[in-house]
């Protein structure tokens, strides 16, 4: 009521101004970009409630205008437009699309703040920020935008998700993914079966912005599981005017970059010196020709020249068709409709990628608004066709040994290792075909998902301040992997009572995610302090269950149905913001969680935060033509990490034992029933983190961009191996919490519009970001705890987390060297001085962290051309080279059962004859992998008025990953763990597009 | 009013799902396999497969199939009891050698430089310490309290687990038995303890003394020697144990017992265990038939899958020159020669007397090399036949990979070896001119040995011929790659110091003495870090 009789009043105030009109104005509204009409847009005398607005062609006709007035079109999306009315009869009007309006607002969870009155680290990229080029999967398109957030593949595999860091995590051992939230909906971090990522069912065009949450002053709202960061992902909604956007791209990839082996010429010269006697195993026998045994060679003997690297790999095809459709159904539904179909072809043979998805958004509002209901859904067919890690065979295979045998129809005619002493007629130990591999081996998955939410939001008729929100999740993946090879001539197929059985294998995974979330918001001004405050509950429950049929060729294999306890979470939340005379900002939170992952005495955890901002430049600096806009931002926070793989382990549990695991009584086979360990005492992972920063304005906004110092320091570490005294649990190590775990940094954000003239813009982002990660302690008296695989043989580790180092420092022999300063094959350091050279000489050298990360984009437009191009850098990152501390030796070049094997160029660095369990660990090979990456250029141009202006259409080029600059030895620096022990190469990929606007 | 009764509407259900769903924060397990503790007893046959699973670690690594373990901090496949036994009583001595050095831990071990730290020793210290806390669980869950509150009540049912409770004693005693000989300390815990409380430290003298009576006591509980259904310990398994404590208690405590040691090898050789006739029927598919097995470690192509002794053995014994594997019973070529034999032990078998020895299968010449100056030369060293996954009638195992040859771990032969020793030790050391004289039962029992060795035609060993060092060579040609020698020669003040260096012993191809220390394994350093009681032994 109250509502209603204000708005009387208003009326009865304004109501004299609207005698005086005096002339009738007709028009019509486009877009400027596109020169479309558009409907819907409001027309308004400034001052006055005399308003209307424009048809489904954008046309309007306003009476009363008085002479003089301003009149104001303004529409959502757009910037708005005043018009000074001088009695003109008709005119034309263009509206500009206002890319930065979206910026104004970020999401922070449960709400969203106007970005000038946010109080913690929160970063929005939207749309026009986005990385172009061929992004398969969403999280490549913020991959180097934004500070203090890393995004890495760790190669080449389509669709294959991305290691997704927050200002480097904040756990040792537990999960350091981000916790990323769809539309309300936070979604599991776990891959299905048959899919490759957790985020490759989402079409990247769906996408309408992320909001990355740094610090726990804004990301505490998610409390238990804000640890690592948040990423919000929001979907693009529904619109009133009507458009049709048709999105193509077609690209072409090749192999960047090979590893560098003997090719077949210097091979042959490398055995003829290094193993004269095995000169006469290059190559294969010609049948048809009779060795002459007068002379020392074999004439009968073939040689081939097989790059096996170009052999396993080929040229790839990559499409993308998107289809979205927004506008209005019945007149009063704002919808939209999306079709995307993605096509990646992979560089290794028979690898590919594809996705199908439909996407539906409804955000209708009822009773004047006060109801406000958002529906979206999508639904997403992935199929994938996998292929295996081959690279290790083919940089290893002999290339004086066809792909194809000439001379032999077994093994379906490729080349393989024969011994017809064998049953199998296959050499055992020897490399298989990697060729082979991969055509006869059919190894697909497809991946069925829905997700979407629906949300009610409500503003309470009798209490305007008040707003209830509903939202309800709903996640379901369904997938399937079915792997199967013949039996007949399959070099890798299994082998059982010395035949090949073949491979017929089918796993199967449903996981399903449910939510709901339901809080009020209350907003309210009282003079010159504004309150808003939100409480609110949050349900959640992840469910898996799934099938492993084992190889049904095999009869003793076993099927099982893996099955995890459900995972159910529960938070309270309350948030306030407080603002006080627009100058200073306070937020307040608290979330209160409970997990089902922990007994009850170690269920609920309380993660409060708070925050201060100052806008300084309205107190001081406020006549300054150099500083348009400046922020101070303090903030502090707990948040949580309960992501620990085992949902069960504080419960007493009992595991029997499959069918090829039991034991037998009198000869009859008994399953086996054994305890298994277990910790009541495991908790939470607490993270407190501090930030302080600074968003700045130069130049009236041409330049804006931010600064941020933060320090995190996790507690009650989680850690799956922690040693438990032998003999009083059920294994000697386990999931328990102990140590600490710091990290410092500071990030930094600049972006300028260089130029801005009405036919020349140019605009620059770039971002830094240098972090520090400490272990501050470590559970068990602060034992050094080993990792990382050796690269070779089974069970050595190469790194260490040790107090008072970066986390999986490498761990490694002290190489020493001739006086030619060469390296001295098999001597190393005696670190302490006992005359063994054993694991305890072993030390601390360097690390996998990079000491800077940069990334810096370029938009240029000239009329109506468009040109781009992004640049990422790091610095000081380190890797164990393990191709070539494990291959790089003269006797790899013979194989475990006498075969010629190919050994990386990189042998000539050392000229190393033994590979011996130090030099696999020597520090010779931790290499600095620095490197400069152009990971995309565009070039578009726009053609405003095709089909006779009725579309705009705009044509582009581009190169992805175009080339990249560094001193590493290997095929790519941009690994995750610092490991290298070969890759999925990223490849080059040249695209085509066009983008069409109806 | 309809916007107010949607508000009603909406509140209530709001509340509703509020109340109802923190008790939804309970869970149960959902994994098919996977059991709450009181779940899995009420669930049938329970109590045997508990049994199962504690006789299980001595085969098995983990429940799921042979990559799986239920330890950590070492290769899962590694982590099996016997592998870890047999690495560290033949991989430490002259009578093997690994030759992947890149495999964790080996390196260190072969060439007696090993640390703290290294995985092999964690995991045998860790799977025996394992099997105590299964055992532990095992009492700890079949109190007559407990059964009568699960109203177990079958009077044959409360029978069976009362014999179950007896074998676990035994195993908990051979798992302490084992810690006690490599380690020379343990954590004690028993049944009277709850979980997750760290034991305190028993040190030998300790170990042995529990041992002693824990022993004694249970043996009478046992079932007669050869009267268990196959798979299963009796009193034999028992004695066994007793007797080797009691033939190295000059090393354990300081004080001989060689007469005790006699008694219990006179009782089992009571228990009716007659020599299989063929020498090397006790290592093929079919070995769990053999007349004078005591104890194997079962292992099963099918059912039983596991990376243990035999698997490793046969595998790995399979020359990468020979490609012999099919002779063995597994892929033609094997592990590509993973294991192979140093000189000295190849020389263990020299003379025309060993020319038609069915225990000497090592073979060599040609282009294989009788020296190993470089370990990862896989053409360098003889190898062995000694093991084989085909059976005594030739048919190859179900898989060619997993075994089906059980590990001898406790045979007759060994008890006439030990019986022989114990006797000329104990004559040594009661007699007055201090020399060792073996006895007519000590000759007939070696003699018994190696005629059955030789198909009936040896000529007889006699008592001039019988020396101790005689008996430490005979031991290693009969038992050779069966978890001994180390032991064997610390016995004989062989092992350390320099008075027999074998190739590569002390990180040197031809051998130099090592340090006395040795003796004994460290302690895990993170066994000592998860339990503060344990002290590390000297020397580390």
């Amino acid at each position: 009521m109250k509502t209603i009789y204000n708005k009387l009043l208003f009326l009865i105030l304004l109501f004299p101004l609207s005698v005086l009109a005096q002339g009738t104005l007709s028009g019509t509204v486009v877009d400027k970009a596109s020169n479309q009409p558009i409907p819907g847009v409001n027309v308004v005398v400034q001052g006055t409630q005399n308003g209307t607005a424009t048809d489904f062609d954008g046309k309007f006709t306003l009476s009363n205008v008085p002479k003089a007035a301003v009149i104001e079109f303004s529409f959502l999306g757009f910037k708005t437009l005043t018009f000074p009315y001088n009695g003109e009869k008709t005119i034309t009007i263009s509206l500009e699309e206002d890319s930065a309006q979206l910026d104004e607002v970020v999401v922070i969870g449960y709400g969203s703040v106007k970005k000038k009155d946010a109080t913690g680290s929160v970063t929005q990229l939207a749309a026009k920020d986005f990385n172009k080029g061929a992004n398969v999967t969403v999280e490549n398109l913020l991959s180097g935008r934004v500070a203090g957030l890393t995004i890495n593949a760790g190669g080449g595999a389509p669709g294959s998700g991305s290691q997704i860091r927050i200002r480097g995590g904040s756990s040792l051992s537990a999960s350091n993914d981000p916790l990323i939230v769809i539309d309300g909906l936070p979604i599991t971090n776990t891959t299905n079966v048959g899919s490759t990522s957790i985020l490759a069912s989402l079409n990247p065009n769906d996408i309408e912005s992320f909001n990355i949450l740094k610090d726990a002053s804004a990301s505490a709202i998610y409390g238990a599981r804000a640890a690592n960061g948040v990423i919000i992902i929001t979907t693009k909604k529904g619109g009133k005017k009507l458009a049709i956007d048709y999105n193509f791209q077609y690209g072409s990839g090749q192999v960047q970059n090979k590893l560098d082996v003997l090719n077949s010429s210097r091979y042959q010269a490398f055995i003829q010196q290094n193993h004269p006697d095995r000169f006469n195993q290059l190559g294969i026998i010609n049948p048809n020709i009779t060795d002459d045994p007068s002379t020392p060679i074999n004439e009968a003997q073939q040689l081939f020249n097989t790059d096996w690297q170009d052999a396993i790999y080929r040229n790839t095809d990559f499409v993308d068709n998107n289809v979205s459709i927004r506008g209005e159904l019945f007149k009063f539904l704002p919808a939209k409709l999306t079709f995307g179909n993605t096509y990646q072809e992979g560089l290794r043979l028979t690898n590919q990628f594809t996705r199908n998805n439909v996407n539906m958004a409804l955000n209708p509002k009822f009773f004047d608004n006060h109801l406000k209901i958002n529906v979206s859904g999508t639904y997403s067919s992935e199929k994938n066709r996998f292929a295996n890690q081959v690279e290790g065979t083919a940089i290893r295979f002999d290339p004086t040994k066809p792909v194809y045998n000439p001379y032999s129809n077994n093994f379906s005619g490729f080349f393989e290792y024969e011994n017809p002493s064998d049953p199998t007629g296959l050499a055992a130990q020897s490399p298989r075909n990697p060729v082979a591999d991969l055509l006869q081996t059919n190894d697909q998955g497809t991946n069925r998902r829905f997700l979407g939410n629906f949300e009610i939001d409500y503003k309470f008729h009798f209490f305007p301040a008040l707003r209830a929100v509903v939202n309800f999740g709903f996640d379901e993946s369904k997938g399937i992997r079915t792997i199967r090879k013949g039996t007949v001539g399959v070099g890798s197929s299994e082998v059982l009572n010395n035949e090949f059985i073949g491979t017929n294998i089918e796993d199967e995974d449903i996981r399903r995610n449910k939510l709901l979330d339901a809080y009020f918001v209350y907003n309210k001004e009282f003079g010159k302090v504004n309150l808003e405050a939100t409480a609110g509950y949050s349900y959640q429950r992840f469910e898996f269950s799934g099938f492993r049929s084992g190889n049904r060729q095999n009869p003793t294999a076993v099927e099982s149905f893996p099955a995890s306890p459900d995972e159910v979470l529960l938070g309270y939340f309350a948030r306030t913001n407080i603002g006080i005379n627009d100058k200073y900002l306070f937020t307040f939170a608290m979330r209160r969680d409970g997990t089902s992952r922990f007994s009850e005495e170690n269920r609920w955890g309380n993660f409060p935060s708070a925050a201060f901002a100052w806008k300084i430049n309205e107190d001081f600096l406020k006549e300054s033509k150099f500083v348009s806009d400046l922020k101070l931002r303090l903030g502090w926070g707990i948040s949580g990490q309960q992501a620990i793989p085992v949902g069960d382990f504080y419960l007493p549990r009992y595991s029997t034992g499959l069918l090829n695991s039991q034991y037998s009584f009198n000869g009859v086979a008994v399953q086996v029933g054994v305890p298994q360990s277990y910790n009541p005492n495991l908790k939470w992972e607490e993270t407190t983190s501090y930030n302080a920063g600074f968003d700045y304005g130069l130049f009236d906004g041409k330049v804006s961009g931010s600064v941020d110092a933060f320090y995190k320091l996790t507690d009650d570490l989680f850690f799956d191996s922690t040693p438990y005294a032998d003999g009083s649990n059920f294994g000697n190590q386990g999931p328990a919490n102990g140590g600490s775990f710091s990290t410092k940094g500071i990030e930094f954000n600049l972006n300028a519009d260089v130029i801005n003239t009405d036919n020349f813009n140019w605009n620059v982002n770039f971002n830094a970001t240098t972090f520090q990660r400490r272990i501050e302690s470590l559970p068990g008296g602060g034992a050094d705890q080993f990792l990382g695989d050796a690269g070779a043989g089974v069970g050595g580790t190469s790194q260490i987390n040790q107090v008072g180092f970066t986390p999986s420092s490498f761990y490694v022999y002290k190489q020493l060297y001739n006086p030619d300063g060469s390296a001295a094959e098999g001597a190393f350091a005696d670190l302490d001085g006992n005359g063994i050279i054993n694991g305890d000489d072993r030390y601390i050298y360097k690390n996998p962290d990079p000491d800077a990360i940069f990334g810096f984009s370029s938009n240029m437009k000239y009329k109506n051309f468009d040109f781009s191009f992004f640049l990422r850098a790091s610095i000081g990152n380190r890797i164990l080279n393990q191709v070539t501390a494990a291959r790089a030796y003269s006797n790899f070049a013979v194989n475990n059962d006498g075969q010629l094997a190919n050994i990386p160029s990189s042998f000539t660095n050392n000229q190393f004859d033994v590979l011996t369990n130090e030099s696999l660990l020597s520090d010779v090979n931790v290499e600095n992998g620095s490197f400069l990456r152009m990971d995309n250029i565009t070039l578009g141009h726009t053609f405003p008025k095709w089909l006779e202006g009725k579309a705009s259409v705009r044509l582009f080029a581009g190169v992805q990953n175009a080339f990249i600059i560094t001193k590493y030895s290997g095929i790519d620096p941009e690994i995750n763990g610092g490991l290298d022990n070969t890759i999925y190469p990223r490849q080059r990929q040249f695209l085509f597009g066009a983008n069409v606007k109806f | 009013m309809k916007k107010i009764k949607f508000n009603l509407f909406f509140l209530l259900f709001a509340t509703t799902v509020f109340v109802s769903c923190e008790n939804d924060l309970e869970i149960t397990p959902e994994n098919p396999n996977v059991f709450l503790s009181e779940e899995f007893f009420a669930s049938e046959n329970a109590y045997q497969k508990g049994l199962a699973g504690v006789y299980g670690n001595l085969s098995l690594t983990g429940v799921e199939g042979p990559g799986s373990s239920n330890i950590g901090g070492i290769d899962a496949g590694t982590s099996q009891y016997g592998r870890c036994l047999l690495y560290l009583q033949n991989l430490t001595t002259d009578e093997m050698i690994w030759s992947y050095e890149g495999d964790g831990g080996v390196r260190e071990l072969q060439r007696n430089v090993w640390t703290a730290s290294n995985p092999v020793i964690r995991g045998m210290f860790s799977r025996a310490m394992f099997q105590v806390a299964l055992c532990n669980e095992y009492l700890r869950q079949t109190t007559p309290e407990k059964l009568s509150s699960r109203g177990v009540t079958n009077q044959q049912e409360l029978t069976n687990i009362s014999d179950y409770r007896n074998e676990i004693k035994a195993l908990r005693a051979l798992a302490y038995y084992h810690l006690m000989d490599l380690f020379g300390k343990a954590a004690f815990n028993t049944e009277d303890q709850p979980v997750a409380v760290a034991g305190e430290q028993y040190n030998r003298q300790q170990l042995f003394d529990y041992l002693e009576s824990e022993l004694t006591a249970i043996i009478p509980t046992l079932k007669a020697p050869r009267s268990n259904e196959s798979g299963r310990l009796d009193q034999a398994f028992a004695r066994m144990i007793l007797a080797k404590m009691y033939l190295n208690a000059e090393v354990y405590t300081g004080q001989n017992r060689y007469q005790d040691c006699m008694t219990q090898c006179e009782a089992i050789i009571a228990g009716g265990y007659t020599l299989e006739v063929n020498y090397l029927d006790n290592f093929r598919a079919d070995n769990d038939t053999s007349t004078e097995m005591i104890f194997s470690l079962q292992s099963d192509g099918d059912v039983t899958q596991n990376f243990g002794p035999t698997t490793v053995m046969i595998n790995g014994s399979v020359g990468s020159l020979e490609l012999n594997g099919a002779s063995l019973g597994v892929g033609a070529g094997g592990w590509g020669g993973a294991i192979r034999l140093r000189k000295q032990f190849v020389e263990k078998f020299n003379g025309s007397d060993f020319d038609f020895d069915a225990r000497k299968t090592l073979s060599g010449g040609g282009e294989r090399s009788l020296d190993i100056l470089d370990i990862s030369n896989r053409a360098q060293g003889y190898i062995l036949a000694k093991y084989s996954n085909l059976s005594s009638t030739g048919i190859p195992g179900s898989n060619s990979t997993f075994v089906n040859t059980d590990f001898p771990l406790f045979r007759l032969a060994d008890v006439y070896l030990m019986y022989a020793e114990a006797q000329m030790r104990n004559d040594g050391a009661t007699n007055t001119n201090n020399s060792a004289n073996a006895s007519s039962q000590s000759l007939g029992y070696i003699n018994a040995l190696r005629e059955r060795a030789n198909d009936g035609n040896f000529a007889n060993v006699t008592t001039g011929q019988v020396t101790l060092d005689f008996i430490l060579d005979e031991r290693s040609r009969e038992l050779h790659w069966e978890a001994h020698r180390r032991q064997d020669l610390i016995r004989f003040g062989k092992y350390t110091g320099g008075n027999y260096n074998w190739a590569w012993k002390g990180n040197a191809p031809n051998g130099v003495a090592i340090s006395s220390n040795l003796n004994l394994f460290p302690i895990p350093s993170l066994a000592i870090v998860a339990n503060p009681n344990l002290t590390q032994n000297p020397g580390y």
